[in-house]
This record gives C-alpha cells, structure tokens and sequence, in this order.
C-alpha cells in the first residue's frame, strides 16, 4: 500500500504541476505585490475601509444583490436546465442557442442595448409596461435594472453549466424514480436535486465571486450611480486604484473582498457541499 | 495543518514581492535638455486616439521628410481606456511611448501623482507661454513644471435652435445673461414644448464648466473651494433650471446625442467640439443651429468656459527626448499646423496666432451662413483660467454625488456643496477655503 | 403542464433574443438612424456600408483572425491545463493538495484589476508587451475552469479508475484513456467557457497589445469609441460579428451535453 501510496502522491503532482507552476510563476508575486501596497504604511488603508461610507455602500449593494439576484438567477438557471433537460421538449437546441445568446453578447453591445431599452422617453421597456420611470436615476430603479439586466446576461450561462451536471445524472436514476411513480416535480426534488449538488455549489460560488466582483455591468450602465446607489466595490476599487491612483487603499479594498468572497465561500461548502471524494 | 502550509505560501510570496523592484519609481522629475543638437535622430512613438491620432498620422509623414533618418509612429490606442493603459504604463515605470496625449483634466493628476512620470519642458517651452490659451496653459501646469504642450482649445458657447427660437419669438442675440436665457428658456417650451438644454444629473460636468466660468476650480490655492459663493451660484442655476423644469435629463453621451437629434432641447451650452457632433450625426438638421457667446452671470461678467480639450506630454520613458519634443514643438507651436488641424480634423487651436487665420472668417452653411468659428475663435483668450491639482477626480466623485443630490432628490445647493467640501477636505487631507 | 413548461421556455428565449436581435437591427442602420425615436426595429439596409466601414476603420478581418488563432491556442493548452489540475485535485491525496485547492479559489478571489500593475511589470520585464505570450501564458491556469474540472470528477465513480489500473493501465493513460471521454459534458463546458472567457477579455490585451497588427477584436472595437463621436453602427456590427465564432463553439461542444447523456451509463 505504502509504494502504491506514494506512486499516486507523485501522480497527483503530475496531473496538478504544470497548473500549479503557472499559478506560482505568474501570480505568487503580483498577490503578494497587492497585499504588500496595501500594508503600505502599517493597517491605516485597512483602518479607512471601516469608516469609507462609499466603501460600505458598495457591500450594502453587492449583499443586496447577493440576496435578491443570485437565489433568482440560479434558480431561474436551474428551472431552465431542467427543462432543456426533458426528452419530450421540441427545439431543445434551438433554446440552448436563444438563453446562451446573452452571455455571449460582447459589454459594449450590451451597455447600448439596456440604454436604449431603458430610455425613459420612447424606451421599449417602459412602452411595454406602460410607466415613465426613470431607470437609471432613481437609486431604487436603477438597483432594479442592473439586477434585471445582471439576470438577463447570465442566468442562461449557469443553465448551461447546470445542464451538463444535469446530463452527468443517468437515464436510469430518471426511470427509476418513473417506475416508483414520481412525478416530475418529485423526481427534480428527491433525485435531480442532490444529485446536482456539486454542480449548484459550483455554480453559487461562482455566482458569490462575481458578484462581490461585479464590475463591467455597473461601470457600463449606471457608473455606480445615482449617488453610490449600484457602485459595488470592485468598481470602487477601480474608481480609488485608477482614478484616484491611490493604489496602496485600492489593494486594500481587494484584500478585504477577497476575505468576504472566502468566507461566504467557506459557508457554502459548509452547508451545501458534503462532499464525497 | 492545512493552514500553517498556506500561511507559508503567503510568506513566500510576499517575500518574494518584496525581493523585486517595484512599485513607483521614486526618481526627481526629469527635466528636458534646453540645447537641442544640430540633428535629429532616432525614431519615436506617439500615443492618441480619435481625430487627434488622424492628425497624427496624416501629419507624421511630413516631419520625418523634414528631418531625414527620424520615423515617427503613430498608435491609436482607442480613447475609452485610454487612461488605463497610460495609468498602468506611469504606475510601473514600463510600456510607455515617447508622447502621449493627454486630456487637460488629467494632466496635474499625473504630473502630482506619478512624479518623474511626465518630463518637465519648462526650459524649451517657457518661451511660448504668450501664444497660448492662457486657460490651457495653466492646465498644464503645476507649481513644480509644465508637464505638457497644449493642442486644441475648447471654448465654450450656447447652440440654440434659430426655429424654437423663431416661433417663441425670442432674439437670441438679447440673451445676455442666465437670467435672460432663463426667461427666454421659459418662453420657448411654452411655444414649443421643448426644454432649454440636454443634461446627464448624475455627472458633475455641467456644474464644472459652470464654475470655470465664474473663474474657479475645485480648489483654491490648493485649499477645498467646492462651497465657494462661486460654487454655490452655480448649482443654484442649475437647480432653478430644474425646478423649472427646463432640463432634459439623458444619460451618457448616447442620451444627448439623441435627444439632440430628435430636437428635444432648444440649446445647448457646450464647446466648439459639438460642432463636428451635430454635422457628423444630425447632417439632416443643417440650418437648424446657431451660436451666441455663453450668457454671462452678471451683465459684463465672462461668456465663455471650457469643456474638454487636450495637450502633449513626453514621458520620462523616452530614450529619445530631443526628437520628441522637436515634433510636439513642429505640431504645436507653429500656426501652419495648427490651422491644417483645424481644416482637416476640426482641432480647434490652442495656439493663438493661428486664431487669426482667414479659415476662421468663412461662414458655416450648417449654422445657415454664420461664422461661428470666429466667434469660438474669439473666445480662447477670455476662457478663465482655472487651478487644477491631482485632486480634481476625487473631488469630482464627491461633486457627482452633490449634484445628483441637489438636482434629482431636490437638496439644497448650498447643503449638499458643505456636505461634499468636507469629505472632500477629509479624502484629500486639505484644508477648507472657507 | 407541459403547456405551461413550454409556455416558460418560449418565453424565457423571447426575452433571451430581443436585446440579441435588436443588436443586429443595429448592425443594419447608419449610426444616426439609430438616434431616432423610437429607435429602427427592422433591419435597415446599411448593413453592407456598415461592414466596409468596420473593415477599414479597424481592419475587422485580420483582428477576427488574431482573435480565433490566439483564443483557439489558449483554449486548447487551459482546457488541458484545467482538467488535469481538476482530475489531481479530484482524486488523488498528495501532499499540498489542499493548499493548492486554497490557491485556486484565491486566485479566483482576488480582483483582477490589482493584479493588473504587478503583472504588468512582469510582462515588461521579460520583454513581453506588445506580444501574443502575454495574452495566452499568463492565464492559462485558469481556476474557474481547475475548480470547475473538480467539482465534474468529484463524482466519477473510483472502481472505474482502479479497474484500468488493474488492467496494468499507467495514471495518464488511465485519465486519457478512461476518464476524459467520460466527462465529455464537462469538457465541453469547460471548452466553451474557456474559450469564451480568452474571446471576450479586454483589459488585458487592451494594456499588453500595442502594434494595431496584434489587436484583438474588443481592443480593436474600443477604437470605435472617440471623445466626441461614437461608431455606434460599427460597434454593433463588429459586436454581432463577434459573436459568431462564439456561438460556433456553442454549437460544436454543446453536442458533447447530448452525448454526456449516453457518457451517464458509466455511473452505477
């Protein structure tokens, strides 16, 4: 056991070196650049994070977000998984196509589309739903269309992730739960669900990340605007780091997410992920 | 166990962070040669974008036949992300061109930021302080050099549509003052429904040029100045305006071209760039436009601003000092040209004796035979020179949030303005003005 | 109820499409035709001025080209990359293993935009600005597609792997052999999403690239975007352009998810 033991020690290096060689090559200095510029004079940058009030709206947007967004995203993206999943459904491809199509759609595409669409005067979505708001400066608003819009670009993009851990699941396991009389509700509950939850966990960290680094929707959209009202804190960090060029607080506000993004990630293997290996 | 081995890693890298040079390059700001030598050589690289890097492409060619053995490389980086590419390039002391052009706004910012980033031309370059925008100038400047040569001026006047103007029966040329464009803004949308002028509340632009124009930037004698009597005057005409409701609000650059189009707004206070805008865009609209001087705050106050415009810096990077800024002084200081850019390209000069070139008396048939380029012309020298420091962005992320709050959630101007010239004097560890 | 499931998928694909078609709407009109209001809804007829004009402002067809050669080499060697990090990681324990995992979460933490400086200052001293290595190189561990690639072999069933090495099978023939073509549903999302992720990235080769012979096609679009006039019509149009080989992949690896179907019967 012990040389067979130590044969597949060695093998596990091969098959995670040249990754691991990358990372430490190309990412060992600028992470530890970063975290270095912001201990740029002692703990003060991280000091000033406490009592930054954009800073701390940033996180009160990227929480909102994370409550309200990525549950409705992800289950969205599940819904849409498991109905592209069904043997019975026509055009099946077809629809892969039509919800991937956001994801794929380039930023500068998408920031002029929303613009149009969310016009205030003579926008398709106020036409539609018969209103004048002023989507993108009204703080509440402005909140509600980045979310939207967040949803529209990536909720398609997860249901394809989620489809293939779907796919992964065999037929079997599906007539099974047929023959024991489930219905398709019961089925998705009993067998599909903890089936897929290597796949869901996979994709609400994912989602977790993003968020908390959200940064190309409301730097295209709203600029983080009105007031701080959709500024998230990777757009802040940019404002501090590239506007600002104070880049010693910029790293700092880096760091202080990435403790954030750890510990939510941390909580969501916790409870989601009882891993079997 | 798991942990004392990431705690490792980490100490590995920080270390390893440490061990290398980096971060800024902490040497004194180089200063540029006052004696050039009798030839030039070598070749050097330029940064622009937009019309600015046609310019330079077009007119590349004839500095290299003028002085056999130089080449000139022109690089169109794109104008948005720009400032990142030119940031990261300042920030790491590697990557950058000879020249680079740079936006008046963000000049002092890198010159106060990245010290020994920009070279200091003040030796070669003092000589021609009389010959340009004075406004331009000082932009330029910080109290440590001049870290660029200016190129375009943008002056600012008000556009108005002659045919609401018609039909609501107002003179233009009466307008004086914001207080008579007030009143005749008010005539007009009751003739034509239309509002007085196209404005994105969630920026602080328009309050900015409004302040120029009162002779005042963010900062006075580097003291925080944003709650200034000048600062307040001028969000409280905006805000009259608005509670007039006499502003059409439209986000972005798209939003005000389109509202332009569309003829949703009867001016516009903007500079002399937007009419290359208006011809490029809206060529259906030709006839429709004509130019007056910026209203002024009290009759014989200034009547104009400025809004944009941009300059060239050499970078410490260069290996080349002398050839680049033999061609920023070939395209720059000279009226020949100046004026070419300003036929070709519409770069409207910074320079002043091209100012007096005749191209400046033609009449414009979009603007239904007015001169208007004389009138601009006639502006440059009289746009109020205004400090800039490298604080002016972060103050301008406060101002943004002030402004939104006076102009969309209807706070008082004078409220919001102490507000921000606080945090301002708390970010920026400055004093008050006041 | 299957009325009602079909009623949502149509919807859902509707509300999917609309901005995607009103983008190529775009692609059709001249820029100021798309200022009017209520904006074109049908296409227009400029759509061939359009493509000329996008040919000669940005050379569209040699950066279309830089762009699928460069993302096509950096797809292939990070798809790679990723899945034998993710089969390491998966199943084996080795010394550092969980340091490792740590690592590639962090990576996948932290903002990529204060790294930008710091590699930027590598990349400058090695002499590579302005290459296409610096666009590939630096990021071809990619943890999303590691972490990814772990989650897919977490579950692949062990008496599979130890039946190919009883059968006298070494570990890297046992992965190609055995494991790759059972996971060909995730290797086709990971292909897609790597693929993706190199096609659309911006900032990167915005700061790397300066020759305007090695621009990618975002880089090469932003150019559309000047101080005082904006190239809507052309932005649209090299938008929609650039979403073609996009969707190519789309189409050519989303058969692996059928087939990962079929892929199902190796689980007990």
């Amino acid at each position: 056991m012990t040389s067979y033991g130590l044969r597949r020690r060695l093998a596990g290096w091969v098959f995670a070196g040249p990754a691991t060689a990358l990372l430490a090559l190309f990412f060992a200095y600028p992470l530890g650049a970063s975290l270095l510029q912001s201990l740029e004079g002692g703990f003060g940058n991280y000091a000033r994070l406490a009592g930054d009030p954009s800073f701390l709206q940033s996180l009160v947007n990227a929480a909102l977000i994370l409550v309200v967004q990525v549950p409705i995203m992800i289950g969205l993206a599940t819904v849409l998984a498991y109905t592209l999943n069904q043997s019975w459904l026509r055009f099946r491809a077809t629809l892969r196509v039509a919800y991937f199509l956001p994801a794929v759609t380039t930023l500068v595409a998408y920031a002029v589309v929303f613009r149009v669409l969310l016009r205030t005067e003579g926008g398709a979505v106020n036409q539609v739903l018969g209103v004048e708001i002023d989507w993108l400066n009204d703080p509440a608003w402005a909140r509600v269309a980045l979310i939207a819009s967040l949803t529209w670009r990536w909720a398609g993009y997860n249901a394809v992730i989620l489809l293939a851990g779907l796919q992964a699941i065999g037929r079997e396991q599906y007539e099974a739960a047929a023959i024991d009389g489930a219905g398709s509700l019961t089925t998705f509950r009993r067998v599909i669900l903890p089936q897929l939850r290597p796949v869901v966990l996979f994709c609400s960290i994912t989602s977790t990340i993003g968020t908390l680094q959200l940064f190309d929707e409301p730097l295209v959209l709203t600029g983080g605007g009105p007031g701080d009202a959709t500024l998230t804190p990777i757009l802040y960090l940019y404002q501090v780091g590239f506007k600002r060029f104070e880049f010693g607080y910029a790293a700092a506000i880096a760091w202080a997410v990435v403790a954030l993004i750890g510990a939510l990630s941390w909580v969501q293997f916790r409870y989601f992920g009882k891993e079997r290996s | 166990m798991r942990r004392i081995h990431a705690l490792t890693l980490l100490a590995l890298a920080t270390l390893t962070a440490s061990c290398a040079t980096g971060g800024t390059p902490a040497k004194p700001a180089p200063t540029i040669a006052a004696s050039s030598p009798a030839k030039l050589t070598g070749s050097i690289e330029i940064w622009s974008w937009d019309v600015a890097a046609k310019a330079l492409q077009r007119l590349a060619p004839e500095f290299e036949k003028a002085h056999p053995g130089v080449t000139v490389k022109v690089t169109d980086i794109g104008y948005d992300n720009a400032y990142d590419k030119i940031t990261v390039g300042l920030k790491s002391g590697a990557g950058l061109p000879d020249l680079i052009t740079l936006e008046d706004t963000v000049i002092p910012g890198y010159a106060e930021n990245f010290p020994g980033g920009l070279v200091d031309l003040t030796p070669v370059a003092a000589k021609y302080k009389a010959d340009f925008d004075p406004a331009k100038w000082q932009a330029s400047s910080t109290d440590k050099g001049l870290w660029a040569l200016p190129w375009d001026s943008a002056p600012v006047g008000l556009y108005y549509r002659r045919d609401y103007f018609t039909k609501a029966g107002v003179d233009p040329e009466s307008i004086a003052t914001w207080q008579d464009l007030v009143q005749a803004g008010e005539k007009v949308k009751q003739a034509t429904g239309k509002r007085l002028f196209v404005a994105d509340l969630s920026t602080a632009s328009g309050f900015t040029t409004l302040l120029q124009q009162l002779g005042q930037g963010y900062f006075v004698q580097g003291k925080v100045a944003v709650n200034s009597a000048a600062a307040i005057k001028a969000l409280t005409l905006l805000k009259t305006l608005k509670d007039k409701d006499l502003l059409q609000n439209e986000k972005g650059w798209d939003g005000r071209v389109t509202a332009t189009k569309e003829g949703k707004a009867a001016t516009q206070p903007t500079a002399a760039w937007w009419s290359g805008t208006l011809t490029g865009e809206m060529p259906d609209l030709s006839g429709k436009f004509g130019v007056i001087p910026l209203p002024a705050f009290e009759p014989g106050g200034s009547r104009t601003s400025a809004n944009g415009g941009s300059a060239l810096s050499i970078t410490a990077q260069t290996k080349n000092q002398d050839t680049a800024w033999a061609f920023a002084e070939w395209l720059l200081a000279g009226k020949e040209r100046q004026v070419s850019m300003m036929r070709t390209e519409a770069l409207f000069p910074a320079f002043l004796p091209a100012l007096t070139d005749p191209y400046f008396d033609e009449p414009q048939p979009y603007f239904a035979g007015q001169k208007v380029n004389r009138l601009f012309a006639d502006q440059v020298k009289a746009i109020p020179p205004v400090e800039l420091t490298g604080d002016d962005k972060q103050a301008e992320e406060f101002l943004k949030k002030a402004v939104s709050a006076c102009l969309l959630n209807g706070k008082d101007p004078k409220a919001v303005l102490d507000e921000a010239a606080k945090q301002i004097a708390a970010a920026t560890e400055r004093d008050l003005a006041s | 109820m299957r009325v009602f499931v079909w009623l949502f998928a149509a919807l859902g694909a509707l509300v999917s499409v609309v901005p995607f078609y009103w983008m190529i709407v775009a692609a059709t009109h001249s820029s100021s035709e798309l200022f009017s209001s209520p904006p074109p809804f049908l296409p227009g007829d400029d759509l061939w001025r359009n493509i000329v004009a996008l040919e000669e402002s940005v050379r569209f067809a040699r950066v279309m080209a830089t762009s699928v050669w460069t993302a096509l080499v950096y797809t292939v060697l990070s798809a790679l990359v990723s899945a034998m990090c993710g089969y390491g990681l998966a199943k084996y324990r080795f010394r550092g293993r969980g340091v490792l995992l740590a690592v590639v979460l962090a990576t996948m933490m932290v903002p990529f935009q204060v790294l930008l400086v710091p590699l930027f200052q590598m990349m400058a001293s090695v002499g590579w600005v302005d290459t296409y290595q610096s666009i590939i190189i630096p990021f071809l561990a990619n943890s999303f597609g590691i972490f990814l690639m772990r989650q897919a072999f977490l579950d692949f069933p062990d008496e599979l792997l130890e039946s190919g090495r009883l059968d006298g099978a070494g570990d890297l023939r046992v992965f190609y052999r055995i494991v790759l073509p059972c996971v060909r549903p995730q290797l086709g999302a990971l292909v897609i999403f790597t693929f993706m992720s190199q096609w659309n990235s911006f900032i990167w080769p915005l700061l790397m690239l300066n020759s305007e012979e090695r621009y990618t096609v975002p880089v090469a679009l932003n150019h559309l975007i000047g101080v005082s006039h904006v190239d809507y019509a052309g932005l649209m149009l090299g938008a929609f352009l650039a979403t073609l080989p996009l969707m190519l992949v789309f189409l050519l690896f989303q058969r692996q998810f059928v087939a990962g179907l079929l892929g199902g019967a190796v689980k007990g």
